[in-house]
């Protein structure tokens, strides 16, 4: 708009934002910390006692590779995304004060929230990466530039998909209410739990739509099976989440003026 | 001089959003890019420039859109109507609350609203000390602000947006809520701020720090200016303004007044040098006032004049009982009307500060006893001081 006022990106304050969220979240009370890396940690063992114990699941694909590491690998990211998403979405409504005060680039809101996250569970699942490791999975980390390259682009993704919720959760607070179970059926459509081998043909081909498939997947092969096969979907990915990331922020930007009508 | 910020028909609806119907029916309109259906326009067509250097006080009763205008010019919200340009580089708003994250201490609201105005870590650390000084809080920096009484928290949030230098300083009802020294402290940077050059937009219900800081004001009534310009002229007109709402809900109080016995005022008329619709003069400057009474059993009535500020407050008051030759027989009586008599005051030298008065013209029975009718007329006093008061009081200083 034309405001000569400090409305855009602003690294310094960003760099604020991501901080503050990380103690707010992770380090100012006291299992927080610990939290991170537990709280994942022990749903890894609910669905591998659930999985391997009760339902006797194989995966066909996995090789000499552990149910548990097959899950691990995948879960991590996930989490971090979904966990990203959901909280981002409310970062509007929740710094309602500063939003509706002050003049800065809001799009830092969501964006910080995504990031801080990413931050964190980076962190954690380095440790898994590690502790599998010690456990006996043999990882190639010869691959994990790689894998950093996806996580990247994940959070990428996340970033574009928190700047659409976020803004519309100002709008139609019902966001705040569907949003949750979507991120679960998604997490149950996405090969994490299972392997994409597992499906009936149909499903596998409308399954294969999902982008998270592409992650999890590349993901996958990279630590534990150090295949790295680029094709014709890594080239769609590629291109298509820096647009999908532009369109968030435009979209944010034309309706950043009118949150204060809302909140 | 160049223009830092210019508004230009701007006007802001707000939609009604309480109900999830209105919401959606908001956000629809927002995503068609209409205007709403439904809302509350709480500014309309305001247009005004403030240039480099220039400070302009913004006055106006509760809801009238101050801070909704100050949200516009700072870019908070976009206007729904109207166009805005603004050329400063950096701009702090200084408002209750502050921007501040009530959960956080209040080192780090300090480090956060510093990046926010702009300020680096180094630039920061060097001026972290006078922001504490200036502040004066002490050890409640560390408590989160939520803690903090409404005068702490704006004593911090001047301290920083002090400590960052703005081109563009925004005050929004600020420094009503410091106490004494701290307002006189806020007082005095400011004044150093404009010295400097500094550009100030000042929002206040305080007339006397609008008059202090600002040189010109713009009073916003139900979203609208109702007057844009000299900040005496203006102040002075907003007060008027409220004076006379306030006497015209005293009225209603007293209705049943006004004793119409025998002795009557048949005429008041005021003369000053000004014309025009109400007399007007000059702060010092020359009024005359004449009263003629109806006298039913021809015994010369007493003439009373009471001068009154606006909103009834009473400045002075005499009476042509203990000045003989005051109250003269005047011929030009109607049939069965009685004796007519004229009194003529003149006050040569009337030194009321400026503001909107009364003159009111009573006759009272010939023993001085009982007020039987009363008239009056309003005029305007006007001038630029700064002193405050009623009127101002012969002095010289040594």
């Amino acid at each position: 708009m034309a405001n000569g006022l400090s409305r855009g990106f602003d690294p310094r304050f960003f760099r604020h934002l991501v901080l503050r969220q990380v103690r707010q979240d992770y380090l100012e009370n006291l299992t927080g910390f610990a939290w991170l890396v537990v709280q994942p940690l022990l749903l890894l063992a609910v669905y591998a006692f659930v999985f391997t114990q009760i339902f006797q699941s194989r995966i066909p694909d996995a090789g000499e590779v552990g149910y548990v590491a097959y899950l691990a690998v995948a879960f991590w990211p996930w989490t971090a995304f979904s966990e990203a998403v959901l909280k981002a979405s409310g970062t509007i409504a929740g710094n309602a004060a500063l939003v509706s005060k002050v003049a800065f680039a809001n799009e830092q809101l969501p964006l910080a929230t995504v990031t801080s996250v990413f931050l964190m569970h980076g962190i954690g699942y380095l440790a898994v990466l590690v502790v599998l490791q010690l456990l006996g999975t043999p990882l190639h980390w010869a691959l994990f530039p790689v894998v950093l390259v996806l996580l990247v682009l994940l959070w990428l993704l996340a970033c574009a998909i928190a700047l659409f919720v976020s803004s519309l959760q100002v709008f139609v607070k019902d966001v705040a209410q569907i949003l949750p179970p979507l991120m679960t059926f998604w997490f149950f459509t996405t090969p994490i739990l299972y392997s994409a081998a597992m499906l009936p043909d149909e499903l596998a081909r409308i399954f294969a739509w999902n982008p998270m498939s592409w992650f999890v997947a590349g993901i996958r092969d990279a630590l534990l099976y150090g295949r790295l096969s680029l094709g014709y979907w890594d080239a769609v990915m590629v291109v298509l989440i820096p647009v999908l990331l532009f369109l968030g922020l435009a979209w944010f930007r034309k309706f950043s003026g009118h949150f204060e009508d809302f909140l | 001089m160049s223009s830092l910020v210019r508004l230009d028909g701007v006007a802001k609806v707000y939609p009604r959003v309480h109900r999830p119907r209105e919401r959606l029916h908001a956000f629809t309109s927002l995503l068609l890019g209409r205007e709403p259906k439904e809302g509350a326009e709480v500014l309309s067509d305001v247009s005004l420039e403030v240039r480099r250097g220039e400070s302009l006080g913004i006055i106006g009763e509760n809801g009238a859109g101050k801070s909704t205008l100050l949200k516009i010019l700072t870019g908070v919200i976009e206007p729904t109507r109207g166009t805005v340009e603004s050329r400063a580089r950096t701009a702090a708003l200084l408002e209750l609350g502050a921007g501040f994250q009530p959960e956080f201490s209040g080192m780090d609201n300090v480090r956060m609203k510093s990046a926010l105005l702009g300020l680096t870590e180094r630039e920061l650390a060097e001026r972290l000390d006078d922001i504490l000084a200036f502040a004066d809080i002490g050890q409640y920096i560390h408590e989160p602000v939520k803690h903090y009484s409404s005068g702490m928290v704006v004593r911090l949030g001047f301290a920083v947006v002090a400590a960052s230098s703005p081109e563009l300083l925004i005050t929004d009802e600020v420094l009503a809520v410091g106490d004494e020294s701290f307002q006189k402290k806020c007082i005095r940077w400011i004044d150093d701020f404009l010295a400097e050059g500094g550009t100030l937009m000042l929002v206040s219900h305080s007339m006397y720090l609008v008059q202090k800081l600002c040189r010109h004001a713009l009073w916003l009534s139900h979203g609208k200016v109702a007057a844009y310009g000299d900040v005496h002229r203006v102040t002075q007109d907003y007060l008027a303004w409220h004076e006379a709402r306030n006497r015209v809900e005293e009225r209603h109080r007293s209705e049943a007044r006004g004793d119409h016995g025998h002795y009557a005022v048949r005429s008041l008329e005021l003369h000053t040098a000004g014309d025009g619709d109400t007399p007007e003069l000059e702060s010092g400057g020359r009024l005359e006032a004449e009263l003629v009474l109806r006298s039913p059993d021809g015994r010369p009535p007493i003439g009373m004049f009471g001068l009154v500020r606006l909103d009834g407050t009473p400045v002075y008051g005499v009476s042509t009982e203990g000045a003989p030759g005051a109250m003269q027989p005047l011929d030009g009586a109607a049939e069965g009307e009685g004796e007519l008599f004229r009194a003529v005051l003149s006050f040569d030298a009337l030194d009321l500060m400026p503001g909107q008065y009364l003159l009111r013209g009573h006759a009272l029975d010939p023993e001085g006893l009982r007020v039987c009718d009363t008239l009056e007329r309003g005029f305007r006093v006007r001038g630029e001081t700064r002193d405050f008061g009623l009127v101002r009081l012969p002095h010289r200083w040594q």
